[in-house]
Order: C-alpha cells, then structure tokens, then sequence
C-alpha cells in the first residue's frame, strides 16, 4: 500500500506526466514478479540465509530466569549465601570416582555475587535457555537435568578465588584449587517441567512464575574438567553432624516460552486503545518496518510504502534484518538504485528506477517476446528505448503503484526528508504491505493484464504437444520455415514447403533398392560360389538389412521369419534350401542359433514342402 | 598409362594437311568482353540445325548461320545473377518437340530456358558447385546429363524437372568431372571424366526403371526417389593428368587431356568382374600447343570429323574415322591469337564455329572444292 505524497500543485498535464513516469516501475516489478515465481523452488543463496535467520529466531524455546528476592527471604542468612552459583547441570550416570556420590556436568553457570547495595533493591536474576516444551519433556522424565545452587561462603571462605570474573562461562571463581566444601541445593527439572505443564497459561505464551524453596546442604564439592566438559563432583559429609548449616533459600523462577508464535510487537498495542494519530509513530518504532519512498517524475515526486518484517515491496521476500534487506535489494533488484537510510527513529530506503540502464529484460510495446531471439547488449540502448517503455506504459494501469487515497487527501512533502516524519495520519496498513498486488503471483492473472506480452500459456501448450505440424507448432518456427528453401540431404534437391512441414524424414533411410542391387553385384564378384549359393546369401543379406537383424540375439528370430518369408520359394529349389540348412548349421556351429530353433525352423520348411505340390 | 604390347602401338596422326577439305573465315564477332566458354549446334531439331548457341558470363545467346557467313542473332538471354559464369550449354527438348537451351556454369544451377516462348522452363537445383559440361541424351533428348565440380554427373529430366540418378559416391569421381557423355547408342551408358585423371562409364541398366518413372512423375520433383549410382562398369585411366574432355566415338572413347593430343582408345571390359577391365589406345590425334586444360573439341553430327582449337587460336580439324587419321585442315588466322575454349561442327561439317577467350566468336565456312 503506498501513499503518495505531493506538496506542488500540479496542473492536469503534469499529473499525467508525473502518472506516466511512475509507470516506469511496472515493467520492473513485473519482471521481478515473474523472476520471484521462477525463484520460489530454487530460492538464492543470500535468499537461504536470510530465512535461515529467519527460522533461527522464531525457534520455539523457553526462556527461564532465576531470581533471589532480596527481601523475601530472611536477610541475613540470604546474604551469606552470596556468592552464589546457579548451574544448569546434567546428572552424569556413570560416576567415575567413588568417593563422589553426585557428578554434574555442566556447560555454564551464573554468579551471583555478594550485593551490598540496599537489600530491597537487589534482584539478581540467571537466564537460562531451555528447548521448547515438547523437547524438555523428555529431559525432564529422565531427571537428570537439574539446577544447582552452590554457595561457598558458609564454608571456608578463604578457599574462595579472587577473581570473578563476570563472564558466567568463566569458571574461575570456584575454589582456587577446584575443591573445597560449600553449601548445594537442587532444583530438579522435572518438578519444574510438571508446573509449567499444569499451568493453563503457560502453553499460551505467557509467563509462569514459581517460588520455591531450595534448601542447602554442606558438601564437599569437586570442580574439575572431564573430557573438556566441566563438571562438579559432589561428595556428601559422611557424619550428618556437620550438615548443622543448613539453609533455605527462596528462588522464583519465572519462565517464557519464546518464539513460540511471530509475536508482532504490534499486539500489546492492538489491544490497548491507541490514539490512532500515535499510530503511525508506533509503526515506525517496530523493529521490522522499512519505509520505501520511491522516487518518480524527475525525483520530483515520491510514493511512501512501509513494509512489514523487513519484508522487500517487490518480491515480498522477508528479509531478517535491514542489512538482509540491503543485500537483497541490491543484489536482487538491481534495475533500481537504492539509498539506504538508518537513524534511530526508522530504517528507509529511497528507490529510483535506473533508466539509463535498462535493458532487453524489458521488453518494449508491440515486441512479443517469443519472437525476439536473444541478445547480448552490454551498452545500454538507444534513446528511444525509454521512451517506447513509457508509452507502453499507458496502457499498462499502474497497478503497482496506485495510491488509494484521494488525490485530496494527499499530504504534502517536502521531497525526501520528511516523508516519514509525515503527520502520517492516514499511512495504513495490510497484512501484507506490497508495492506490487498479490494477483500478480499466479499465471492467470498475467493474461489479463494489458501489455504484458510474456503470455504463458501457448509457449506451454507447445512444449506439451511438442508436435511439429502447421496447426500445432510455434507460428514462428513455421514462418522461418516456410522463409528459407530447405533441400534434402542426400538429393540436395530443393525440398516443397510440404515436405519441410511433413513430420516424416526419410533422408537417412537405406535405399533397399540400391543396397540389393550393390549387394547382388558384390556377390557377383564372387567366382568360387555357385549360383544358388550366391541367390541365398543375397536373400539372406537383403533379409538382415531390412530386418534389422544386429545383435547375435536376433540370429534365432530371424532365421524362424526367413525360415517363414522364403520357405516357399526355398522348397522349389532343393539346392537352395540345401544352402539355407548349411547356413544355419554354419550359425548353430557358431552358437547363433541353438538347435530347438534350428528345428522349428525345418518344420516350418516342412511345412512349406507338404504345401507346395498341393498349391 | 596404358602398355601397349608390341605391334599394338597407337597409330599417331601426321600433322601434315591432306588438303581436303579448305576453310576460310566467313565471320567474326565480338559478343562481349568475357570468354566464351561454350558454342553448340543444334542437333537436336533437324529444322534448326543451323542455329546454335553460346555461353559466357551471365549470358546465353542464340544465333542463326545463314548463307553467305552472316551470323544473326536470335535471342539472347541474360541470367539475373551478374555473378554468374556459364561454362556448358546443350540443347535439348521438350517430349512435344519444344526446343530447350540447357546451360550450367559457376553457380551450379542448371538453367533451361525454353526458347520456344524465350522463358526459364525450370532450374534445377542440387549441383553443390560448378557445372562444367552439359550434355543430351540423342536417343531421348528429354534427358540430360551435367559433370560438376561437386565430383558427381546427374541425370535430369528436363521435361518433368526430375533429379533421377546421381552418379557419385564410392566408385566415383574423386576431383571434379569436367565432360560427360551419353553413348550414342547404348542407351544405358554414359562416359565421364575429370580432374582425377581418369575417365568412367556408367551404367544405368538397373535403374533404368527410374529413368521411365521420371517420364511419367506427376507429383512433385522433389519427391523422386533419386538414386545413387555408386559404382562406374569402367574406370580408366588413359591420361595422367586432367581429361578434360571425352566423347564416345562408337564403343570406342575420344578423350584428350593437356598433352596436346586427342585420344581414341577401347575400352575392353570384363563381363564377369565390373569394373574392371583393360585399355586400348587405338589412335592419337595430335594437337600443337593445346597444352591447357578447359579446351573442348567437337564433331559433326556423323562424328566424321573433329575440330578442336588450341592456345594459339588455331584449330585442327581431324578426320576421326581413318586409320591413320588424317588432318582435315588447320584453320588459322592473324587475328585469332586467344585461347579457344569450345569449337561447333555443324551437322555436315560444312561450318566450323569457335569461342575464344576474348569473347569472339569465329565463323569459318569450307569452301567448295570443285
């Protein structure tokens, strides 16, 4: 949807000249219309990125954090607690050393470090990112993902290192020397999973929220690297006496399932009554909308258009981010020039349409397409070109880019600057906001649409007959066939037009007739065989010829179809046949021809010879 | 070469006159700036024997011999393409008896006019280069039959336009055929010759079918199952360099190369094994400074006598049936200096016609001897 923007007055002739030269966007976006379909199976490299970003931030997960009210538990003995460490750690089955009763592994952890600020102000909080429910329930039923709470300062805190270090990935502000004893709770997973399960409101997005109480227990704890993983090991005072420091500690856990749904940041607005006038500076403020200003009539005026999702106008291809965006607009749609534009307010892109530059993809007025052959044109055309596209263009209704908004309503503006600062009352919004209209996406459209010359339809009803006569073929092959004088290949006799169109060649067909009579006189050459001898092969040869006869696997098939076409002239001439029997013993000699064929063979001559004398 | 055994030596001409006959130039004409290829009798027609017809350029030209040496010209036509050369020109005829100018040169194309309404009748396509000779079947003059540079001869129906045997292929010729001849009798047979040195016969007996066939085709021309002639009954080779030109004289063959001689030799083939077969040179009729190649001789109707011009723009004139032969008459003029390409023999003998090199054309008339 566009808006269009004009501060001058324009006489009538320059509207229609302003009209005409906005036009020069339809051919473009048609041609990337037709790319776009073309693109939709095979999509581009940058293209399966950028949904690959896409598909990465709409993964479904669940965003958990961990808090410790400061003011909600008894201060002091909270206080004590500090520093402290929240792991998200994984029961490891095989527990390599005995004394251990527990070992964790782990990949992070959070450090809660002392807060000597006013208590009540204190609320520390470890995001931690878990897979999304479905996939946590099957973690959550083997129980062996838990959270850990280890607090070193009511052992001794001298163990304590001295470097935190604030990067939770850093283990470092364990025990200098990896062990020493401290205070651990659990929380495991699986009572976690089952609240957020029976929460009604959970699965719908929203955020749950638990308080529990984990209670710590003294241990002896182990920090060591295992295989490069991390890992505590965990091992439990053996006289329960001196577990006497036992603590609780209240932590509220509150989870999120993010991703889950595109949460458009629209829909904490949509509910809320916003003035409408505030509207359009909340548009601006999303993160995916991108204003379009494109540029027409000698830059003079421009058309505003806001797409959603980082969404580009012409091929409506979600883009990830802006600098997705930007590489897509100029690596895609590089018939227009584009100005990218980012300020803390809104991200813009003006675009012009670059007409000294265009090109044989678009394809002038009254020029079908079909009966262009292609060309290689690395200069840019003559004057004339652009010119013939804007008349074209009169009649191809500006579908593209057709402001809905009465002329009236148009606001003013300053040429580029201001165009989304905008009073911009009346910008609205589609589902889809497009330069370009939907219908353009499937074939049937594209006939109805005057002008556009790329008709489908009867190029694929060629491919699909893919017969070559009068009435069926391209009507462009038949002209060209019927321009130029075609002669035969071998005769290099002129062919007629009938010929040309016939869907018959004979050209490389053997001449039975001469290839019998060459035969006969090859064989005549002969003067140790008799004249029997040379009839047979003489029939045999033109038989296997005529035949096809190539492959040794023929040999038995054929001798049965000679054996049937000539037994009746063989038996005439007991020579002759006498000839055809040695032959085929020669074949049988050879292992042309087993010998089951062999005899049907002579029953077929058999035959011939009961039926002769009669006939 | 062909060896001769001892006592079978070719009996050579002597290049001494015998006086029988006396030529004196009645004409002379300049027809244009180009050479002249080509200059034929009308055999074909007994009412027109008088007329005959040239070739060079893009020009065919027909002209009448009347009494007294006068030449006129008849018609004259000239080819749309400026480019083109005619080199060979026959005349032949319709079945009802239209006479037909059949000439072929550099293009390839074969044009006949029908001189009759002085139109094209058809050109025949399918020549992939140069025609170099022409010539008429005499027994059926609807037929004709073209040496090219392509290295094949054709069999034309001039009648129906039909492409009906291509002598080519195999056994054929392997540099361009520069003469072809219908035997004079055998109707079956044909001799050609070219620039491989040697000299074929063909023979057509086996598809001789076609050739009737081609008489009586009503569909298209294109459609003709045209045939191939693969293998020639007999290859000789009696020259050692181009053969030029070659006529049947009987069973026996004239053929000259560029060894300033004409040739009159046998050939004796085999009737078991085509192709095969021996040479026997009979006569020689030699030729003083006819050392280059595209020089034609002719004869009269009867084949009693043969004229053939030299460089020097000199003729021989030869009685070819005597043994040994005997030199008619040697037909020289201050004047005549360029290259004769062609000579005609009218149907006596009694005129002798050439075309020079520089576009003339010579008109000689025997003298009565009383």
């Amino acid at each position: 949807m566009c808006r269009q923007d004009s501060r001058v007055r324009m006489s009538a002739e320059e509207e229609i000249a302003a009209e005409e030269s906005l036009s020069i966007y339809c051919k473009p976006v048609e041609l990337y219309n037709i790319l776009q379909r073309r693109a939709i199976r095979n999509p581009s490299f940058l293209q399966r990125c950028l949904r690959y970003k896409i598909e990465a931030k709409h993964k479904r997960r669940i965003q958990m954090m961990i808090s410790l009210p400061g003011t909600a538990n008894e201060g002091l003995q909270t206080q004590n607690l500090f520093p402290l460490c929240i792991f998200l750690a994984r029961l490891v089955s095989e527990v390599a050393v005995v004394e251990y009763s527990a070992v964790y592994r782990f990949s992070r952890a959070c450090i809660f470090t002392n807060p000597t600020g006013v208590e009540g102000s204190t609320q520390i909080q470890a995001n931690i990112i878990l897979p999304e429910i479905n996939k946590l329930a099957l973690e959550a039923k083997s129980g062996s993902l838990a959270i850990l709470l280890v607090s070193w300062a009511g052992a001794e805190n001298s163990l304590l290192g001295t470097n935190l270090s604030k990067d939770p990935l850093d283990a470092t502000p364990f025990p200098s020397n990896g062990r020493g004893y401290c205070l651990w709770g659990k929380i495991p997973l699986e009572s976690l999973y089952v609240s957020w399960e029976n929460s009604p409101n959970f699965s719908l997005g929203q955020r749950a929220e638990i308080m529990s109480t984990v209670s710590m227990h003294s241990c002896f704890l182990k920090l060591s690297c295992l295989n490069e993983e991390k890992c505590i090991a965990i091992q439990l005072p053996y006289n329960p006496e001196t577990v006497s420091t036992s603590q609780q500690v209240q932590v509220t856990i509150s989870a999120e399932e993010i991703g889950a749904k595109e949460k458009s940041p629209y829909n904490s607005y949509i509910c809320s009554d916003v003035p409408s006038s505030s509207l359009s500076h909340i548009i601006r403020l999303r993160a995916g909308n991108v204003i379009f200003n494109y540029r027409y009539y000698n830059n003079k005026l421009q058309r505003t258009e806001v797409t959603e999702d980082f969404s580009c106008p012409f091929c409506l291809v979600k883009c990830a981010s802006f600098k997705g965006l930007r590489f897509h607009l100029s690596s895609s749609h590089d018939l227009f020039n584009f100005e990218f534009w980012v300020t803390e307010e809104y991200q813009a892109v003006n675009v012009s349409v670059k007409t000294d530059t265009w090109r044989s993809e678009v394809v002038a007025d009254g020029v079908d397409p079909k009966q262009q052959t292609f060309f290689f044109c690395t200069k840019p055309l003559k004057r004339r070109r652009p010119k013939s596209l804007v008349q074209n263009a009169k009649h191809v209704h500006p579908l593209a880019l057709e402001s809905d908004l009465p002329s009236g309503a148009c606001e003013l503006l300053d040429k580029a600057d201001d165009a989304h600062s905008s009073k911009g009352d009346k910008a609205r919004f589609s589902g889809v906001s497009s330069a370009t209209p939907q219908s353009y996406a499937d074939g049937d459209c594209i006939q109805s649409i005057p002008g556009n010359n790329l008709a489908p339809t009867t190029m694929l009803q060629f491919a699909k007959t893919r017969k070559l006569s009068i009435e069926r073929s391209d009507p462009r092959n038949c002209a060209l066939l019927r321009k130029r004088q075609f002669f035969h290949s071998h005769r290099a006799q002129p062919m007629a037009l009938e010929q040309v169109l016939a869907d018959r060649d004979s050209e490389d067909e053997v001449d039975d007739d001469v290839a019998d009579f060459e035969d006969r006189r090859m064989l005549d050459d002969f003067v140790d065989v008799t004249k029997d001898e040379k009839l047979m092969m003489h029939m045999w040869n033109s038989f296997v010829r005529k035949q096809r006869v190539l492959a040794d696997g023929h040999i038995p098939w054929a001798c049965e179809a000679f054996s049937r076409l000539h037994g009746p002239d063989l038996v005439c001439n007991p020579s002759l046949v006498w000839c055809w029997r040695l032959f085929m013993i020669k074949l049988w000699n050879h292992g042309l021809l087993d010998a089951r064929t062999m005899n049907n063979c002579n029953v077929i001559l058999e035959q011939c010879q009961d039926s002769y004398p009669k006939s | 070469m062909a060896k001769f055994a001892l006592g079978s030596e070719p009996v050579v001409g002597s290049l001494a006159l015998s006086k029988k006959r006396d030529y004196r130039v009645t004409n002379r004409l300049q027809e244009g700036k180009r050479p002249l290829y080509a200059v034929v009798f009308n055999f074909i027609d007994s009412r027109y024997f008088n007329v005959f017809a040239t070739v060079g350029g893009n020009r065919v030209t027909v002209y009448q011999c009347l009494e007294g040496g006068v030449i006129a010209v008849l018609q004259s036509y000239i080819d749309e393409d400026k480019d083109e050369s005619f080199y060979t020109v026959s005349w032949a005829c319709n079945i009802d008896g239209t006479p037909f100018i059949v000439a072929g040169g550099i293009n390839g194309l074969i044009r006949v006019i029908d001189a009759g309404s002085e139109k094209i009748h058809k050109s025949f396509v399918g020549h992939g280069d140069s025609v170099n000779e022409i010539r008429t079947q005499p027994l059926k003059p609807s037929l004709v039959v073209s040496a090219s540079k392509d290295e094949s001869v054709r069999l034309w129906n001039v009648h129906t336009g039909i492409c009906i045997l291509i002598f080519s292929g195999a056994g054929g010729h392997r540099n361009e055929v520069l003469s072809v001849d219908f035997h004079p009798s055998d109707i079956y047979r044909i001799a050609s010759c070219g620039m491989d040195n040697t000299v074929k016969i063909w023979s057509m007996k086996e598809f001789w079918t076609y050739v009737e066939k081609s008489f009586t085709w009503t569909d298209l021309p294109s459609k003709f199952p045209t045939k191939y002639v693969q293998f020639p009954v007999f290859i000789a080779s009696v020259h050692s360099n181009y053969v030029d030109c070659n006529r049947w004289l009987g069973d026996f063959i004239l053929s000259k190369s560029v060894d300033n001689e004409i040739v009159l030799w046998e050939p004796k083939m085999k009737d078991q094994s085509p192709g095969e077969g021996s040479v026997d040179i009979l006569q020689k009729y030699p030729v003083p400074e006819c050392d280059i190649w595209f020089i034609k001789f002719s004869c009269d109707f009867h084949y009693n006598a043969a004229a053939i011009g030299n460089r020097e723009g000199k003729i021989f004139v030869w009685e070819l049936q005597s043994s040994p032969p005997v030199l008619i008459a040697k037909l020289s003029h201050a004047q005549s200096k360029s290259p004769i390409r062609q000579t005609a023999v009218s149907f006596d003998g009694s005129i002798i016609l050439s075309c020079c090199e520089d576009g003339t054309i010579w008109r000689w008339d025997a003298v009565a001897t009383s």
